[in-house]
Formats: structure tokens, C-alpha cells, sequence
């Protein structure tokens, strides 16, 4: 049970910090952003992203544009805001100290 | 061959078979009711919209495909995730609402610990009176009959069980849909339960209809809403006297409330409620007022409760019941409050006492005269707020007849004298004091005759606060004193009756006579009277 929940704590911070990082590379659709992150083995369900991208659009880190696709109906394309990129940038220093801190805790261990 | 149905997402069509639609429709009523406290929650469903939308224009191949059927919808909710896996990972604010599986698993750590199972509710499907107890059973895991029992059991005991049974009634709503059915027995609202709990009702009520012994249970169904019926007809008949009792209740305290005030006022003389004479009048109206809430609102309450059980109406408005619980909660504070301020006024007590002689006779004479003569007739207490005559002036008083007449001995060379103790209450001794100070009340004597008036007055604007007067004649031991039968009520520690009683059948007169000893008053008849000793002493005392 605890660790099950410190593992979904730790997805959880992670997951918003690589959403951000694939969106900061250039306009993309949302079910492009569930292929990247199924590459990365994060993300299970597409149904989770639209929350999170909701919350990261009115915050003002993300916005969108719409545009005609050639199956269906028009997309919500996402990019990322210049907040978003300054959000970005510290949460880059922030993971990098954590990376620090993981390996030096973890260091030296069997 | 297929039945499809024709729907509409996000203005694209799709032909969809039927089952894959029941399949769809159950999994966006969990989608809506997971994002239903989020903020966002349109945005969200449009987006998750949009994609099945696309999702499913993908699958169709003009020529080929045209139809969603089970199979797409299951890939297509596979792929967006099942309201269970959102739940894992997504945010703590965009959790709106747990799943029962969730709370069934999840610790104490878990937010939304208060979310309790089931919900109190009355069950319209199993009623004997209004489904309060089967709404019971169904809370605490009981069934229904137990509470049933439960509940006659306290009607026997003292009838407690009717006043708890409709206020139950009354706090309790009715599950009327099916998903207030489904709160009230525990079970979670999505589609599965759903359709469990329809086809139980189905079950139910085929089982009712077919079978071998259905001639039976429809027997005892019917015994068992004849009994309905019956408590259903003492149950009204009972809220329809409660009814009448607690509007009348309410319609007299609303006259006492207007009475009283104009008392308050000044218009209107002829109420006495003591406890509002203890305060001044703009805190009497208060107090009044207050008190007049205080009593009349859980009445209030009472009849809305029993028009609710008798007349189809709705339940009370949410603010009003809260305007109403603040208001009687106010009312009680400001009742205590004046109790306290009214109390506050008798803290401190106080006593003069005031010698005065009498002119020296060998024989009294104590009576009693009412100073009310004019409009004693009407009032019996003997305490009332007329116009009336005291020594000759008109005063608007307050009559008090706390007066108590003992007797000493003296030595009998010593000169006869009464003392008066004059009481009153006040917040500090020196008001005692002074409104002792204030009383006005001594006996009057005339050669023999000493007359004791039968009340005292306070002025016109005191207030009552424990004033008594307490006399003591002291007379010389001999001394022979006729007391007069008016004065029976205020005379203390001499068996007054008891001397009357001495006196023959065809002797009993308006006075008796006592003679002053050393160790006080004794009855001067002893139990056996001869009739010419008697006469004598009638002799005596006329003289």
C-alpha cells in the first residue's frame, strides 16, 4: 500500500514534467503526446492526459490551437507558452538536483 | 442481423449497434460523474469527446465498415482507460468522486475519508407507516422488522417512539430514484449496479407473478398492506390531532405574546405573568419576545412536521430551517441572559426593623382590613395591578401581601409595642435596602382595635423584588387579644384553626380569643367550652 503510493506520487510529479518537455519541442496533438509517452512507458490511458492538460492550459503554461484534420474532427494542437517555458527551465534545474540526490543517496548501494 | 442506433458526437455521426451503445453510455455517465467536481469538467468531457469521436471515424472505412460495434468501443475505451485507471494516476483536485471499490480498498490515508457508504434514507419500496424503518435497517445493516419491533417497542414505552418515529420522518428523505435506492442500501451508482439492481426488481417481480405458491405470497402481500393501511390511517389520524394540538398551542401563545405586550405597554391591566413583572418594561418586552420564540418555534416546527405527514409538501427550505434553528438558539441565549439579569436583582437581601407602640390596653382586638374593597371581587391572588383605594389615594401600584404576623411575650409590667421587619432583594445591599426602606405598612390602632391592612403597596415604578413585611407584636404576658378571622392567613406559629375549632357549633363567631403567656399566645377557649364562660368573656372584650 505505501509503496504503491509513493509510486503513484513520484509518476505523478514526473509525468507533468515530461508532458511539459514534449510539448516545449513543438506543436503536437494530444494522442501524439500519449505515443511519446508510451514510448517512455509512462502513461497507460489517454483519459488522464486531458485533465492534466486542461490544468496545465489554465494555468497558463500550455495553449492551443485548433486545426482540421483529415480523419474527423478538427484537433487541439498544444504548444507551449513562454510562462510554460520558464516553468520549464526551473523544473530542468529541479530535476537535475533530484537526479543528484537519487544517485548520491543511491550510491554505494547493492 | 443488428438494430444500430444513430448518435451524434461532437456534430459527427455514427452509426453504433445497440449493445456497443449501452456499453458507450455507461462508460461516459462514469467518465461524467469521475470529472463531475472538477472545474473543468466540460472542457475535459468535450476533449475526451472529441478523441472517441476521432477514435471511432478511424475505425469506419466508408464501403466496408460503417457500424461501431462492441468490439470498437471496448479497443476505443481501452485505449482512453477505464475511470478506475484515471484514478491512479491523476491529480488529487481532479478526483471528484471515489469509486465505492476505492473506498473499500483504500486506508484512512486516502482523501475523502467522510464519504460514508450508504446514505439514511426512507425506502418508498418497503413502507409500513413512511419507510422510516426500513431506511433504518437498510443503514445499520438490520432488517427492516427489527426496527419495526425496535420502534413499538418504544410506542409502549411511554410513546416516545411516535415523536422519534416523525421526526425521523421528517429529517429523512425519501429515496425516490433509483440511485437514491441504490445510496441507501450501500451500493455504488454505476451502470453495473444499476443493472443488477433493475434485474433483482425484475426478478422480484416475476417471482411475484408466476410459481406455484404465487396465489399465496400474494395473499400475504395484501394482509401485509391491509396492516399498512392501518398504520398508515393511525398514523394520520394521530398527526392530524397533533396538528389541531400544536396550532392551537401556537395561536394561544401568539394571544399571550399580544396580551402581554400590551401589558408591557400600559394599554391593557389585566394579565399577570409574574415572571415578566420582575423586569423592567423594555426588557420585559424583550424577554418576552425571546421567550415567546423560544417556545413557540419548536411548536412551529412541530406542525410543519405533521402538515408535511397529512398534506403532500415540501420539505422546508434550507435557509428557513436554519433561520429558524438560529433563531430559537438566540431566543433561549436572550431568555437565559434576562434570567440571569432578573436573578442578578435579588442577589442581596435586606431587613429593617422598626419598633412602634402600642397605646396600652388590657385587651386587643387584631383584624384585618382589605385594602382592595373596591375590586377585590375579581381577583383572587390577592396581587393585581388595579386602580384602586389605599388610604384614601388613587394608586396605580403593585399590591403585594407577603405580610406574616407572629406574637411575643413580654414581661407584664413592660409597655406592648410591634416591630415590623421590612425586606427586600436588590443587586447590591444598599438598593436592598433602600427599597426596604420604601415599604410603607403599619397597623393602624384604634383604643383596642389594632387593623392590619391586607396588602402593602410598592411605588408605582418598583419593581418586585422579594419585598415582605414581617410583624411582631409584642404584648405583655395577661394580655388578652381577640383575633379576627381575616387576619388566619397571615398569622405564623399559633394553631389558629385549631383554637376555632375549641369554639361550639352554635358559638363559632369571627374572632377567637387568645391569652398571652409567658411561653406566647395560648387559646383562651380550652377543647371543652362551657357556654356561660364564653358569654363572659364576649362581655369582656365588647366592653
Amino acid at each position: 500500500m505505501i509503496a504503491e503510493n509513493t509510486q503513484t506520487q513520484m509518476r505523478k510529479g514526473i509525468l507533468e514534467y515530461c508532458i511539459l518537455s514534449i510539448i516545449s519541442k513543438g506543436e503536437i496533438y494530444a494522442s501524439d503526446i500519449i505515443g511519446e509517452l508510451k514510448k517512455a512507458e509512462l502513461l497507460v490511458v489517454e483519459g488522464t492526459l486531458y485533465p492534466l492538460l486542461t490544468r496545465l492550459k489554465n494555468n497558463g503554461l500550455l495553449s492551443y490551437s485548433w486545426k482540421e484534420s483529415t480523419s474527423g474532427p478538427p484537433r487541439k494542437y498544444y504548444q507551449i507558452t513562454i510562462e510554460g517555458t520558464e516553468v520549464l527551465e526551473k523544473l530542468d534545474i529541479t530535476w537535475k538536483e533530484l537526479v543528484y540526490a537519487v544517485e548520491t543517496s543511491l550510491f554505494g548501494r547493492k | 442481423m443488428n438494430k444500430t442506433i444513430i448518435i451524434n458526437i461532437n456534430s459527427i455521426v455514427f452509426h453504433i449497434e445497440e449493445d456497443a451503445y449501452e456499453t458507450l453510455r455507461g462508460y461516459m455517465i462514469d467518465i461524467k460523474r469521475h470529472f463531475s467536481q472538477s472545474a473543468d469538467s466540460g472542457e475535459i468531457l468535450l476533449d475526451i469527446e472529441n478523441r472517441i469521436a476521432e477514435m471511432f471515424s478511424e475505425r469506419i472505412q466508408s464501403g466496408r465498415k460503417e457500424v461501431i460495434n462492441k468490439d470498437d468501443v471496448s479497443e476505443v475505451i481501452a485505449q482512453m482507460g477505464r475511470v478506475s485507471d484515471f484514478e491512479e494516476a491523476s491529480e488529487e483536485e481532479e478526483i471528484g468522486q471515489q469509486s465505492f471499490h476505492q473506498q473499500q480498498t483504500s486506508s484512512g490515508e486516502e482523501h475523502k475519508p467522510f464519504q460514508t457508504g450508504k446514505k439514511l434514507m426512507r425506502d418508498p419500496e418497503d413502507t409500513t407507516i413512511g419507510g422510516v424503518c426500513s431506511g433504518l435497517g437498510h443503514y445499520f445493516g438490520v432488517q427492516p422488522k427489527w426496527m419495526r419491533a425496535f420502534f413499538i417497542l418504544f410506542v409502549l414505552i411511554g410513546g416516545s417512539g411516535v415523536l422519534l418515529y416523525i421526526v425521523l420522518w421528517a429529517v429523512m428523505p425519501v429515496a425516490s430514484t433509483r440511485a437514491d435506492r441504490m445510496a441507501m442500501r450501500g451500493e455504488a451508482p454505476n451502470l453495473q449496479n444499476f443493472k443488477k439492481n433493475f434485474e433483482e426488481e425484475m426478478e422480484g417481480i416475476r417471482e411475484n407473478f408466476s410459481g406455484a405458491n404465487a396465489q399465496f405470497s400474494r395473499g400475504l402481500r395484501s394482509i401485509g398492506t391491509g396492516f399498512g393501511e392501518i398504520f398508515k390511517f393511525i398514523g394520520k389520524a394521530l398527526a392530524a390531532c397533533m396538528l389541531v394540538f400544536t396550532g392551537a398551542t401556537i395561536f394561544g401563545l401568539f394571544f399571550f405574546f399580544v396580551a402581554c405586550t400590551l401589558a408591557i405597554m400600559g394599554y391593557q391591566e389585566e394579565i399577570y405573568f409574574p415572571p415578566l413583572e420582575v423586569l423592567e418594561a423594555g426588557q420585559a418586552f424583550f424577554a418576552l419576545l425571546a421567550g415567546t420564540f423560544a417556545i413557540a418555534l419548536p411548536f412551529i416546527a412541530l406542525f410543519y412536521i405533521f402538515l408535511r405527514i397529512l398534506f403532500k409538501i415540501r420539505p422546508m427550505n434550507n435557509y428557513l430551517s436554519m433561520g429558524m434553528w438560529a433563531t430559537w438558539i438566540v431566543s433561549i441565549i436572550v431568555v437565559i441572559f434576562y434570567c440571569v439579569i432578573g436573578a442578578q436583582d435579588f442577589r442581596e437581601d435586606s431587613i429593617i426593623k422598626v419598633d412602634r407602640p402600642l397605646k396600652v390596653q388590657p385587651v386587643y382586638s387584631f383584624s384585618e382590613k382589605d385594602v382592595r374593597v373596591i375590586e377585590a371581587s375579581s381577583s383572587a391572588d390577592g396581587k393585581t395591578r388595579y386602580n384602586i383605594q389605599v388610604d384614601g389615594e388613587s394608586l396605580h401600584n403593585l399590591l403585594r401581601s407577603d405580610i406574616e404576623i407572629r406574637f411575643e411575650s413580654l414581661d407584664s409590667l413592660e409597655k406592648p409595642f410591634i416591630q415590623y421587619h421590612y425586606k427586600a432583594k436588590g443587586k447590591s445591599y444598599q438598593l436592598a435596602a433602600e427599597r426596604a426602606s420604601k415599604i410603607n405598612y403599619q397597623a393602624e390602632q384604634v383604643d383596642s382595635k389594632v387593623i392590619f391592612n391586607s396588602h402593602f403597596a410598592l411605588g408605582a415604578d418598583d419593581l418586585y423584588r422579594g419585598q415582605s413585611v414581617n410583624v411582631v407584636a409584642y404584648l405583655p404576658v395577661g394580655t388578652k387579644v381577640g383575633i379576627d378571622r381575616s387576619l388566619e392567613g397571615k398569622i405564623r406559629e399559633i394553631a389558629y384553626h385549631n383554637c376555632y375549632d375549641n369554639y361550639p357549633e352554635e358559638l363559632k363567631i369571627k374572632q377567637t380569643e387568645w391569652i398571652m403567656t409567658k411561653s406566647g399566645l395560648i387559646c383562651a377557649i380550652p377543647e371543652k367550652v362551657e357556654v356561660e364562660k364564653k358569654e363572659e368573656e364576649d362581655a369582656t372584650t365588647s366592653e
